[in-house]
């Protein structure tokens, strides 16, 4: 017998806010040990919770780019477990009524275009760290991350194939690191992924029985963990090795299988509870209308445009659009120099290579498009030579400066005064008598000798085609 | 409430109750649970769901960060803190 695998995701994912979703405590990651803390956020009794406005935000942007219906009045509930990461015991969360609900996400794999249902989008608060201590045989609490802000993507259960997650996974990291909802990094744990599985005969409509994994935080652990999944659900199927049943497990990826967990009696009995102490968020045409306005183009209308309107290739606009930081960098640069392949060589050779030696990613780029647009004119218009401009950047890069009046400090300008300049390069052809004549003879290398003692000499100020052309034009007139 | 609830109930808060304070407790439950028996009497038909207790919608504050406590002042009611952690009976298995 055939058999197909039904998949849905619970998707949760840390929001770009500076601080945490009910209170003022900073939302960075890392920090020393409960530095990032205050009464709201380790539960202390009296504490308030405030909702942080920008979290509304960033799950109504998640939801209009996924295509979602926006709920106007959304509310938080309380989810209760017991558990020493969560200090309140509950979970503040949405059950009732979610910030989003009703998406779709249209992801592509080799077996072409493919719509996924979302069910919903709801923003909650992370649950804080433990740490297990061997020498006292206690648990160390860490409640830094508690009441960071998340919002979970839940997917109807569409996806067929390791492959559809993959391409399920990457499209929403794009649309959310497009629309700034979050950097989305699955090695920081700002995107992490339970997987719900089942497995049924081919054409059957009936769900077979679901298992869940929990936290997964790789791409490729999830396609190991899918692939053993469905082959142990087929194995109890076909050959009867097990009894399926419904629960949560945990992937080892080390052992590259998944292990039951324990304690099944206590899941799934989460008693929501609408959260008395958080008001009811009602959002109104203006703010519904604001958000709208801030969404950016999706990846794909801003490549095609880059291609068909811009005249970039392919290849340029592909890596472009990986990043919405390149694309907005290379948008305000074209719109100063208004030369797209230039402001797109700049970016994808001389800044990718400066971010590179400083470890950091494209979307971390946070250097101004207007100010390399004015560089890149001052190359193109002839004013400072392709050397010195990499200088500038790279000054760019450490100090807020304006390249025009930057090259004129440091003596960057190229001489308008040719005939200034082809004096020094006539002294100097002159002085090195043996080049000329190597030269005059055939060999090439030569003129690099002189070319480089003219450049050193015009400090870089000069076009170096026009330096040589000049070079030979000189040689050629003794 | 049946007894099998209030087992599970007890189960997953971690809660350990003697024979005595289980049965106070149902009788509690039962008693409430007639309360809320007796809403059912009124016609709701055409009342919409209350979404909230309080008039007040849309109480929010903007992105800024602050602090306004040290770990210090947090954990000095702290029963066991240890590194700046708190800390707990072991739970990781
Ligand atoms: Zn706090």
């Amino acid at each position: 017998m055939r058999y197909e695998t039904v998949i849905g995701l619970e998707v949760h994912i840390e929001m770009a806010t500076q601080s945490k979703i009910f209170c003022s405590c900073s939302a960075k990651f890392g920090g020393e040990q409960n530095d990032h803390v205050c009464p709201a956020c380790c539960g202390m009794p009296g504490m308030l919770p405030v909702v942080n406005k920008k979290v509304v935000d960033l799950g109504m942007t998640a939801g209009m780019m996924l295509n979602c219906h926006i709920n106007r009045v959304t509310t938080f509930d309380k989810k209760s477990y017991y558990y020493p990461d969560l200090p309140c015991s509950y979970q503040t969360t949405q059950w009732f009524s979610p910030v989003a609900v009703n998406g779709t996400v249209t992801i592509e794999t080799s077996k072409g275009k493919k719509d996924i249902r979302i069910k919903q989008i709801h923003m909650e608060e992370d649950a804080g760290k433990l740490v297990h201590d061997e020498w006292t045989n206690t648990t160390l609490v860490d409640f830094n991350r508690t009441s960071v802000p998340l919002i979970e993507i839940v997917s109807q259960p569409d996806l067929s194939s390791a492959e559809e997650v993959v391409a399920y996974l990457e499209r929403l990291r794009s649309l959310l690191r497009f629309a700034k909802v979050s950097e989305c990094r699955m090695e920081q744990g700002s995107m992490r992924c339970d997987v719900n599985l089942s497995v049924r005969p081919e054409g059957s409509d009936k769900l077979g029985v679901r298992t869940e994994m929990k936290n997964m935080n790789s791409i490729s652990a999830i396609e190991r963990a899918i692939a053993y999944e469905t082959a142990r659900h087929i194995d109890a199927l076909e050959n009867g090795t097990e009894e399926l049943v419904q629960e949560t497990r945990r992937w080892d990826d080390i052992k590259g299988k998944s292990f039951a967990m324990r304690n099944k009696e206590t899941a799934g009995d989460y008693r929501y509870f609408p959260d008395p102490n958080v008001m009811p968020i009602v959002i109104d045409d203006e703010w519904f209308a604001k958000i709208k306005g801030t969404l950016p183009e999706f990846p794909e209308v801003k490549k095609a445009r880059y291609i068909g309107e811009l005249g970039l290739s392919d290849y340029d606009a592909t890596l472009l659009t990986e990043s919405r930081a390149l694309c907005d960098c290379f948008e305000s640069a074209y719109a100063e120099c208004g030369q797209a392949k230039e402001a797109a060589n700049w970016l994808l050779s001389d800044v990718l290579n400066i971010l590179n030696k400083k470890q950091m990613t494209p979307d971390q780029l946070t250097l101004d498009g207007k100010t390399l647009g004015k560089l890149i004119k001052l190359v193109t218009d002839g004013k400072v030579s392709r050397p010195n401009a990499k200088k500038i950047l790279a000054e760019m890069f450490e100090s807020e400066i304006d390249p025009a009046k930057y090259a004129e400090e440091q003596g960057y300008i190229v001489s308008s005064d040719t005939g200034a300049i082809e004096a020094t390069v006539r002294e100097i052809v002159i002085a090195d008598e043996r080049s000329v004549t190597d030269y005059k003879s055939g060999k090439e290398k030569a003129l690099m000798a002189i070319f480089g003692k003219c450049m050193k000499a015009l400090k870089g100020n000069c076009d170096p085609q026009t330096l040589r052309q000049m070079i030979i034009d000189v040689i050629n007139s003794i | 409430m049946e007894k099998e609830t209030l087992r599970l109930l007890c189960k997953v808060n971690q809660l350990a109750l003697t024979e005595e304070q289980k049965d106070s407790f149902l009788k509690f439950m039962d008693a409430r649970e007639a309360d809320i028996k007796a809403l059912d009497a009124i016609d709701t038909e055409n009342v919409e769901r209350m979404v909230h207790v309080m008039p007040i919608m849309t109480v929010v504050r903007e992105d800024v960060e602050k602090k306004l406590f040290t770990r210090d002042e947090l954990q000095k009611g702290a029963p066991e803190t240890m590194d700046g952690y708190w800390q707990v009976p072991r739970v990781v298995e």
